[in-house]
């Protein structure tokens, strides 16, 4: 019996060992036979711009804990084209979504997918700062626009940029930022305390409010670092009380958004927290929050470059389509959807069906005057320059709560007032302790 | 008497699959049941050989790159639990290190080389930090030192930016350029996932793994008898470790970009996930269980909204129904067709594997026999 097993084991491992030559002598003997095979070639053309289509992908993260913010941005880019048909020009937008799920890797496996087995001319999204920078590496290395609705990762226009990755509904996040610090040192405020998200999307907020704030005479007394997974803020929220009630001026909070919001307002408020001498960031007072406070918050004052409650026929008409369709007010992303379709479709309306870097000139070079955000232009690199809004949170006549515009700041680049640096590619990023000071 | 007591198998595994790492039983169904599994591995071989010429598109190519590499991780995991009973909840952590390593030589401007060499070294270093604090534990406390460490690595990931990028992440990380076409790159990850694999099954194969089975069966015997428990943990850790580290730089060189995503928690549950699905302790369970949850993930997810719901279902059906996992659940199949067919002509020799059926036979005929 022992000498069967032994034997056994002998072929056994004579098997293995010839199976793992044969595979490594077949791999070593395989490339030049693939290489005129089929595999190469397979990577087409679309054969889709002859019949005039632009086939696009859209990323984002419909499951997950991005999925609200991801559906919004989605919802968004499909209500441009039910309101308005999905052919411009006698050019056909045909959409494809994927869920990303908030994960790079399975947002870089959609992509390829979209690309290389759908053939979409562009990509549209995703949402989050890992995922965006994962798609754009592979996305700009075959020359295919990506544009982005909603990302906010500062790096996606300064360090990390190229020439094919736009942002076309959004901002940097200390761009939209710097404008509420600059407002609330004119307003008179000495000195501040900032409450933000501890990761990349909160330094990069905080830093924004920061530098505007200590440019125009301002100090910061003190930085609080929440973790993104921070469920619980009534320690946070005494925190601000505590710093509020030894004579500091006001606070700035910057979170994501979704949950945090509430989180806070609510933990600060059932302690007896004043909402005047608060300011938030875009995403903390987007309407996901003004819904889920209520009247609590009306005169609650944050920054943004969205304003749902401006008074311009472009951003009404959006409102009411948004109303009448979804149910609901629009938000950041909701907007950052739709303003990326309306530009894909002005644009196209005016140069005809454009894809790779042609589109990409034609987008960055078009002035768009009458957006849902006001007038919009790019910068060099690839970025909005468009209006900043301080707004306070007010009833409308139709019973629900809107970010009314109090202050504009025209024309907001992401240089925060500085000019743009020799070499941005050496910007080193933002953290607890470099906050651009 | 004595005949039907040394027909009980000795020790009841929970768990055995295509190629089982200890084949109790012995005479003729040894050999016959190896051709069968012979004959499944060269064709699942052949078949991972012929993908590029089969007409698979590029994205095809590439998503199976996606499962191979999950399956080198899978297999990490596998190796730990199937054979030393620990099961880790820090192996998504120890790749995401390995793929931090080879991020951080690129981002510096270093050459692949140098990528590989500090891959391999913090994987080794990493590794062993969680062998020394995890010597000493098992079971639950395991888990937890695991899942401490890995969450340790994911807050380093995230919050050293000026290393790490933070959030944003590594991107354009270059892999060797004889790698550089998608499909050369299929080979080279289908090469190192055989390579893992006969590494893993050899070590399991070897008087260390049956050592580590010792241990995992009854710690106290074996320190008993004079072997250092903690530091064969510490072992059986570094080997898995490099194998997960293996893993981390192929993902990495795959998708040329690392972000703290590549170190959370989430992916070392879906490496023990995966491991579940195909089978504990099996040669091919992890890359069934790799295959299922990656096509979910990223196939089924295009036609399904709640496709997380689906890979739930799916895996509260395995749980129930083939408690072995697939690859247990194919072997027990397997086995019981032949059971079938050989069964009339004597059946001298039970079927290689565990069959409740065989087994509760015997234990009747024994308390017949008391």
């Amino acid at each position: 019996m022992m000498s069967t097993k032994m034997s056994a084991r002998g072929r056994w491992a004579a098997i293995a060992g010839l199976g793992v030559a044969t595979a490594l002598s077949l791999a070593a003997c395989a490339p030049p036979g693939a290489s005129t095979g089929e595999p190469t070639t397979a990577p087409t053309e679309d054969p889709g711009k002859a019949t005039g289509t632009l086939k696009v992908g859209f990323l984002s993260p419909t499951s997950g804990n991005f999925a609200v913010a991801g559906q919004e941005m989605l919802d968004g880019w499909n209500l441009y084209w039910e309101e308005n048909g999905n052919e411009v020009g006698g050019v056909t937008i045909e959409t494809i979504a994927e869920d990303d799920a908030g994960n790079p890797e399975t947002a870089l496996t959609k992509a390829h997918k979209l690309v290389e087995q759908d053939g979409v001319d562009i990509i549209v999204g995703p949402l989050i700062a890992s995922t965006a920078s994962a798609v754009a590496q592979y996305t700009s290395g075959l020359g295919i626009p990506n544009l982005h609705p909603v990302a906010a990762s500062n790096d996606m226009t300064q360090q990390n940029w190229n020439e094919f990755t736009v942002r076309t509904g959004s901002m940097a996040g200390t761009q939209s930022t710097y404008p509420g610090g600059v407002w609330a040192a004119e307003q008179g405020n000495k000195t501040a305390v900032t409450l933000c998200h501890d990761y990349s999307f909160g330094w990069e907020s905080c830093a924004g409010f920061v530098q505007g704030f200590v440019d125009n005479g301002g100090e910061i007394v003190q930085q609080i670092w929440a973790p993104n997974t921070t469920t619980d803020w009534a320690g946070y929220a005494s925190q601000v009380q505590a710093a509020l009630a030894s004579g500091v001026d006001m606070v700035f909070v910057a979170t994501a958004g979704g949950a945090p919001g509430p989180g806070f307002l609510t933990a600060y408020l059932d302690a007896g927290g004043d909402l005047d001498p608060l300011l938030l960031n875009c995403c903390a007072a987007d309407q996901g929050t003004l819904r889920a406070m209520g009247d609590r918050i009306i005169g609650l004052k944050s920054v943004s470059y969205w304003a749902e409650g401006r008074d311009a026929p472009a951003t009404q008409e959006f409102v009411e389509a948004t109303i009448a369709k979804l149910g609901i007010v629009p938000g950041a992303y909701i907007a950052g959807g739709y303003m990326t379709a309306s530009l894909v479709a002005k644009v196209i309306e005016e140069q005809g069906l454009l894809v790779g870097s042609d589109l990409v000139d034609a987008i960055t070079s078009f002035t768009f005057p009458d957006s849902i955000f006001g007038e919009v232009t790019w910068d060099d690199f690839n970025n909005t320059i468009m209006p900043v809004y301080i707004r306070e949170v007010e009833k409308g006549a139709d019973g629900l709560l809107y970010n009314v515009p109090i202050a504009e700041f025209p024309a907001v680049d992401q240089w925060l007032g500085k000019g743009a640096p020799a070499d941005v590619r050496a910007i080193v990023p933002y953290d607890q302790t470099n906050q651009g000071l | 008497m004595s005949n039907p007591a040394t027909r009980v198998n000795p020790v009841v595994r929970p768990a055995t699959g295509l190629i089982p790492s200890r084949v109790p039983g012995s005479g003729g169904g040894f050999f016959r049941s190896r051709a069968v599994q012979i004959i499944g591995l060269a064709l699942i071989f052949v078949l991972g050989l012929a993908l590029p010429y089969l007409g698979a598109n590029s994205f095809t190519i590439s998503l199976t790159s996606t499962i191979l590499i999950a399956a080198i991780l899978a297999s990490s995991v596998n190796f730990l639990v199937g054979e030393g009973g620990m099961a880790s909840l820090g192996h998504g952590a120890i790749a995401g290190a390995a793929a931090y390593g080879a991020g951080f030589a690129s981002k510096q401007g270093w050459d692949v080389g140098m990528q590989v060499l500090l891959a391999l070294g913090i994987t080794l270093v990493v590794s062993f930090v969680y062998g020394i604090l995890s010597m000493r534990t098992s079971g639950i406390y395991f888990l937890m030192v695991t899942l401490a460490v890995g969450m340790l690595i994911f807050g380093l990931a995230s919050k050293y930016s000026t290393v790490t990028n933070g959030d944003t992440g590594i991107a354009n990380i270059a892999r060797p350029d004889f790698l550089g076409e998608y499909w050369q790159y299929y080979y080279f990850v289908f090469a190192m996932f055989v390579v893992a694999t006969a590494i893993l099954w050899l070590v399991t194969r070897s008087p260390f793994g049956a050592s580590l089975r010792g241990i995992r069966d009854s710690e106290s015997r074996m320190r008993s008898l004079g072997y250092s428990v903690p530091w064969y943990k510490v072992g059986a850790f570094m080997i898995s470790g490099f194998i997960a580290g293996l893993a981390g730089l192929l993902a990495v060189w795959h998708t040329h970009f690392v972000s703290p995503t590549s170190a959370g928690v989430e992916r070392s549950i879906f490496a023990i996930v995966m491991v579940i699905l195909g089978g504990v302790g099996t040669l091919l369970g992890p890359l069934i269980g790799a295959a299922i949850v990656v096509l979910i993930e990223n196939v089924l997810s295009s036609y399904v909204d709640r496709w997380q719901l689906v890979l739930g279902l799916v895996f509260i059906l395995v749980i129930l129904f083939l408690r072995a996992g697939v690859a247990g659940g194919i072997a027990k199949l397997v086995r019981r067709i032949r059971g079938r067919t050989t069964s009339p002509s004597g059946g001298g020799s039970p079927p290689p594997g565990v069959e409740p059926a065989s087994n509760s036979n015997h234990t009747t005929a024994r308390k017949e026999t008391a």
